[in-house]
Order: structure tokens, then C-alpha cells, then sequence
């Protein structure tokens, strides 16, 4: 016969070595090591104040036979706490889903049970393979003003608990981030970049349950965000980015009439198209073809390196410096 | 008058949808506003449950996305046109009730009963170019009963609520008229995958 025995942290526990008297000589063993004597009164094992460490298999030996008189598994553990549970509509009109799990762990077996009710209705929220501590509803009605009470009930050997959560229909709609979120730059256009990105996947029906966006980007050196709010269309242009400097952007995306924004979408990193160096070598190289008498550098009329908007605390500066310098070596050597 | 499929009547049904779509959002952000003031101004807790209050036509639908157009033309202009009468009832009370002090509350609901009866005249236009039309209005119901101030009050949350949830079905609704595709009239919609 296997037993487990489940036991709260800190209690004291007495095991009986199976059927045999008080006064039998027995050894008990854990998970294969003797116990000592000082732990026996008669042939019960008794162990004080128990802890997460003295989980294991403990068995029994007759005295002198060491037949196998009794084992079990020793399980040490919590009753539950209460349950952290959470319900979302991200796939908003087909249904819900639920997740839950427990604040600290039990470290024995749980068993969760949830209730949907929605006015006098009992509903079925059917529970996913994977993730686990999940399950989904499908909507029955919708545009309803009566609210769902959801339940949920944790057991395990040494207790139980429960959590209750009430929501109206329109409150739990998140819609999952929106997806493949690229952000390119414009040719020819330093401040600009063009953002394009798709509906989530999840959401059914963008068509009668359109979303809108909203945008948030800044220069990977500064703090401060920039946002806008779209209420169509999934792409965007920037037009004041600062030239030349790498950005950090992303999406949020919510149902247009009700429910909650979703989380941000992955980040995305663009930078703003910049005037080519190599520019400034076919300047210089027709300079060279053209007329030796030419004694200052001719400076590429694209060339917006030091443009005025461009600047951005000391690191344009040097940008600045170091085009002149460029741009002077090579005049000078074509003199 | 155009045949319920030509282009031109297409074109007048998505127009009629857009603008239907803009006021029933319109519409659901002045009714959000009114609720709070009106929560407030009558002292009542937001989270009160209402008993059903009889003539209130429940936004709850079942099986929504099967519906088809003209079930949902239909659905919606017996709403709007009930609380048409809800909330002109309101209005009447509202008036009995206290003078200055709810002046601001009763403009409110005036001008939420006007974007509900202009609600329903798109719905009825909309109708005619199902070549159904709309069906005529009922006739008055009985005089309303009398009632005391704390029960008017509870009503008056009970069909705010109810408003603001079929102004955001109407706005879906009038999405899935909009969508291209076969029969918006009488075939029905195609169901949710």
C-alpha cells in the first residue's frame, strides 16, 4: 500500500509503524537513511515542528527480520492562500478567459475549481490544456448590463480558499499588443520615420470591433516620452524625430468604445535617414577633376549634418566637428 | 425609389451607416457624461442595482453575430423609439420634480433625447432602403403610473444604463451593415468563425 501523509509546516507529526504494537523494536528510515533512536517513542516516529526538508519517504523495518512493515511519503506543506485570479477579454465579442494562481506555494498538490455566473445563468468555463490555471468562456449574450461573478476555489490536503471576482461585460475587453511593429526610415527625410504594425491576431473582428492605437516613441537618449492617439489606420509617420538619432517605439492597442488598453506592443528601434558619407567623396573627386586653383572645400548641398534641428545635446556637436574635418582633409589633399 | 441593391442605394446605406456610427458613439459619450452627473445630482450609488423596469428594451442579445441586417435595423429602431418615450417621461418628471437646481441635468437629457430621436430617423431610413420600411409606431401605452421620487430616480439610472449599452451595440450593428458582402437585407450575415 503507498500512503502520502500531508502535513502543515511547523506541526508535529506521529507516524505508526503500520499494524505493529507500541512497544515493538523497529528502525525507521528517511528516503533511505537511518533515523536516530532519540526521534522513537516506542515504535512511532515522532517528528517536532516538521519543515519544507523533512518531505520525503519515510519506512519502517521490523527489528530483526528488517521486513518492510510500513512506508508512506511525507508531504509537508500550506493550506492554500487566497487565490490571485484574473479575467480578460482579448479575443472581445467570442468570449473571456481566467487565470489564476496561488500568492506563495503550497508545495503540496492543488486542485482549483471556478464558477462563472452570470445573473441566475451557471456558465461552463472550460479549462485549457496550456496554459494551465486557465479557462475560457464563450460570450452567451452580448450588450449585457448584468454582471458575471466569478468564483474560484483552491483545495489541497490541508485547507482551502476562494476568491471572487465581479465584472460587467465591457470592463475585462483588453485586446492583445498589436503585432509585427516596423519602424522605418523615410529616404531623403532626416526627421521622419514610418511605423506600420498589424491588428493582433486574437481579436476576431476588426471590422465591427475596430481598434485604435496609440503611439509612444523617443530617442533612446532621452526619457521622455512622445505619444499620439490613432483612432484608424495601422501605420504612422513621424515628423519630428530628431536626425540622426536612434529611436525606441511602440504600440498600444483598445477596442474603440470600450475596455482597457493593451500592453505595449515589443519595441521597436529606428533611426531617421541620414545623408551618406560617400557623398562627400564624389564632392571632392570632381573637385580634383574640375580645377586645382579651387582653394576652399565645396560642401555637398544635401549635406544637413549640422542642420539646426538636428542638434541635440553635445553629441551633434562633435558630429558637426568631425563632417568639417572630413570635408577639410579631403580638400585639402585635392588642392 | 432605387432598388435595395443598386449603387446608389449601396452608397446612401454607407453613408447612413457612417454618420449612425459617429452619433451612436456621440451619443454613448454624452450618455457615459449624463450618467455620472446624473448619479451624482440624484444622489445614488453608481454600482446600485436596478429591477427591471418595465418598457426598457434590454441591449442583451443572444446568438448577435447571426443576426441579420434588417433584424438589427429592426431591434434597434423599437429601442430607440421606446426611449424616445423613457426618457421624454424623464424629462416630465425631472421638470416636476426641482427647478433651477437640476437645470444643467435637464438640458442634458434634452439634448440626448434629441440624438436618440435623430438615431432613430437613420434607423428608419435606413428601413426604407431595405424596401421593408419602417413599421408604424405604437400607439401611446397607458398613462404612466404614479410613482414616488426614489423609485423615478432608480428608473432614470435603469434606462441611462440600458442607453449607453445599446448605443455601443448600435454602433456594432451598423458596422456589420456596412460590410460589403451578400445580402445585408434579408440573407443572413455570415456567422462568426
Amino acid at each position: 500500500d503507498i500512503h502520502i501523509q500531508y502535513e502543515r509546516v511547523g506541526a508535529d507529526v506521529t507516524m505508526k509503524c503500520g499494524s505493529m504494537d507500541w512497544d515493538a523494536t523497529v528502525t525507521w528510515t528517511a528516503n533511505g537513511t537511518d533515523i536516530d533512536e532519540s526521534h522513537l517513542n516506542g515504535s512511532y516516529l515522532i517528528l517536532k515542528n516538521v519543515d519544507l526538508t523533512q518531505s520525503g519517504q519515510y519506512s519502517c523495518y521490523e527489528g530483526s527480520s528488517w521486513h518492510l512493515k510500513y512506508q508512506t511519503y511525507l508531504r509537508v506543506g500550506t493550506p492554500p492562500r487566497e487565490p490571485v485570479l484574473m479575467c480578460r477579454s482579448n479575443n472581445y465579442p467570442k468570449g473571456f478567459y481566467c487565470s489564476w494562481h496561488l500568492p506563495t506555494p503550497t508545495y503540496i498538490p492543488n486542485s482549483f475549481n471556478i464558477s462563472v455566473i452570470h445573473g441566475t445563468k451557471e456558465m461552463v468555463c472550460e479549462k485549457d490544456a496550456v496554459p494551465k490555471n486557465r479557462c475560457h468562456i464563450r460570450y452567451l449574450q452580448l450588450f449585457s448590463t448584468v454582471k458575471y461573478k466569478v468564483t474560484l476555489t483552491v483545495t489541497n490536503a490541508l485547507g482551502k480558499n476562494f476568491t471572487t471576482l465581479t465584472f460587467d461585460e465591457f470592463a475585462i475587453v483588453k485586446p492583445d499588443p498589436p503585432e509585427s511593429v516596423v519602424a522605418k526610415p523615410v529616404p531623403n527625410n532626416p526627421r521622419r520615420l514610418e511605423v506600420s504594425w498589424q491588428n493582433p491576431s486574437s481579436w476576431p473582428d476588426p471590422e465591427s470591433f475596430p481598434l485604435k492605437f496609440f503611439l509612444r516613441y523617443r530617442p533612446l537618449i532621452l526619457d521622455q516620452w512622445q505619444h499620439v492617439e490613432l483612432s484608424d489606420g495601422t501605420s504612422h509617420t513621424i515628423t519630428d524625430a530628431y536626425a540622426g538619432k536612434e529611436y525606441i517605439i511602440q504600440v498600444a492597442a483598445k477596442d474603440n468604445d470600450i475596455g482597457t488598453w493593451s500592453d505595449w506592443s515589443v519595441a521597436v528601434h529606428a533611426t531617421p535617414w541620414t545623408e551618406e558619407p560617400k557623398h562627400l567623396t564624389t564632392e571632392a573627386q570632381i573637385t580634383e577633376t574640375t580645377s586645382a586653383s579651387t582653394s576652399s572645400f565645396m560642401v555637398p548641398p544635401t549635406t544637413k549634418i549640422c542642420d539646426k534641428g538636428a542638434v541635440v545635446g553635445s553629441g551633434a556637436v562633435a558630429v558637426c566637428w568631425t563632417a568639417g574635418l572630413v570635408v577639410a582633409a579631403y580638400s585639402v589633399l585635392f588642392i | 425609389m432605387a432598388g435595395a441593391d443598386s449603387p446608389s442605394a449601396a452608397l446612401r446605406r454607407r453613408d447612413l451607416c457612417a454618420r449612425g456610427i459617429r452619433l451612436a458613439g456621440k451619443m454613448r459619450s454624452d450618455v457615459v457624461d449624463l450618467l455620472d452627473a446624473y448619479v451624482e445630482q440624484q444622489g445614488l450609488d453608481a454600482s446600485a442595482s436596478v429591477a427591471a423596469v418595465e418598457g426598457l428594451p434590454p441591449a442583451a442579445v443572444e446568438r448577435w453575430d447571426e443576426q441579420t441586417g434588417t433584424q438589427r435595423l429592426l431591434e434597434n429602431l423599437a429601442a430607440y423609439r421606446a426611449f424616445r418615450a423613457l426618457l421624454a417621461q424623464m424629462l416630465e418628471e425631472q421638470r416636476e420634480q426641482l427647478g433651477e437646481a437640476d437645470a444643467a441635468l435637464g438640458r442634458a437629457l434634452a439634448a440626448v433625447l434629441l440624438q436618440v430621436s435623430a438615431f432613430a430617423y437613420h434607423l428608419e431610413e435606413l428601413l426604407r432602403l431595405e424596401s421593408r420600411g419602417p413599421p408604424s409606431e405604437e400607439e401611446d401605452g397607458p398613462p404612466p403610473q404614479p410613482r414616488g421620487l426614489f423609485e423615478q430616480k432608480l428608473r432614470g439610472l435603469g434606462v441611462l444604463r440600458e442607453l449607453a449599452q445599446w448605443a455601443v451595440r448600435s454602433a456594432r450593428d451598423l458596422r456589420q451593415l456596412a460590410k460589403p458582402g451578400p445580402g445585408t437585407g434579408s440573407a443572413p450575415s455570415p456567422a462568426e468563425s
